[in-house]
C-alpha cells in the first residue's frame, strides 16, 4: 500500500510523547470525571479540550503518522462490524431508544453515573482523540 | 428484542477485536482500524480536508453525547 511519507522528527513537538501525555490525559480524565452530565462545567470541558484537540489535528502541530493511500479489498470486512453496530443503533434509535430496544448510550449512560467508570471512559474518549489526531 | 440488539453489539464490537487482530499478523491483507481511520481522514475536496474534520467532529460530538449531555 502506498504511503505519504512520515512525520519527520522537528515536526513532533516535546508534549508529543507517551510519558508526558499519558499523564495529561489521566489528569484531564480524573478532573472530567467530577463532572455530571447537563451541567455547566461538563459542557465547558468538552468544548475546551474538544475544541483544542480538533485545532491541533487540522493545524497538523502534534504531527502526523504515515498515512495509507490505498486500501486492499481487505478493507471492506470492516464493513461488517460498522454495518452491524450502525444499523442496530439506528434500528434501536428508530424504536425510539428504551429498555426494549437499547441504544449504546441507554446502555452506557446508567454505568458513566459512577465516577470511576466516568473517568476511565473520558480517558478513553481522550486517547482516542489523541490518536486521531497523530492521523 | 433486547437480548437480540444486545447480541448484535457484542457481535459488532468482536468482530472489530477479530479484526484488529487478524490485521496484525504478518502478511496480513486486512488493514488495522488505525489504517481505515487514517485512510478515512485522508480524504479531501480539493484543499479543504473533509475526512479529517469529518472524524475529529464525530469524535468531539461523542464525548459531548456521553460526558456533556
Amino acid at each position: 500500500m502506498p504511503e505519504l511519507p512520515e512525520a519527520s522528527a522537528h515536526e513532533v513537538r516535546a508534549f508529543d510523547r507517551p510519558i508526558v501525555m499519558v499523564p495529561l490525559l489521566s489528569l484531564i480524565a480524573a478532573f472530567g470525571g467530577l463532572f455530571g452530565s447537563f451541567t455547566v462545567s461538563a459542557n465547558l470541558l468538552v468544548l475546551a479540550v474538544g475544541g483544542t484537540m480538533v485545532w491541533l489535528g487540522l493545524s497538523g502541530r502534534a504531527g502526523r503518522r504515515t498515512a495509507v493511500l490505498r486500501l486492499g479489498p481487505g478493507a471492506l470486512w470492516w464493513l461488517v462490524p460498522v454495518l452491524v453496530l450502525g444499523l442496530t443503533e439506528l434500528y434501536s434509535f428508530l424504536h425510539g431508544s428504551r429498555d426494549d430496544y437499547p441504544t449504546v448510550s441507554f446502555i452506557f449512560d446508567p454505568i458513566l453515573d459512577r465516577y470511576l467508570p466516568r473517568a476511565a471512559g473520558y480517558f478513553g474518549w481522550l486517547a482516542g482523540f489523541w490518536a486521531l489526531v497523530r492521523r | 428484542m433486547k437480548a437480540v440488539i444486545l447480541t448484535l453489539f457484542v457481535l459488532g464490537v468482536l468482530t472489530m477485536v477479530l479484526l484488529s487482530w487478524l490485521a496484525r499478523r504478518d502478511g496480513s491483507k486486512v488493514p488495522g482500524f488505525g489504517d481505515m481511520a487514517g485512510f478515512v481522514m485522508a480524504y479531501q475536496v480539493g484543499r479543504v480536508p473533509v475526512g479529517r474534520i469529518a472524524m475529529l467532529g464525530f469524535w468531539w460530538w461523542l464525548g459531548w453525547h456521553f460526558f456533556a449531555r
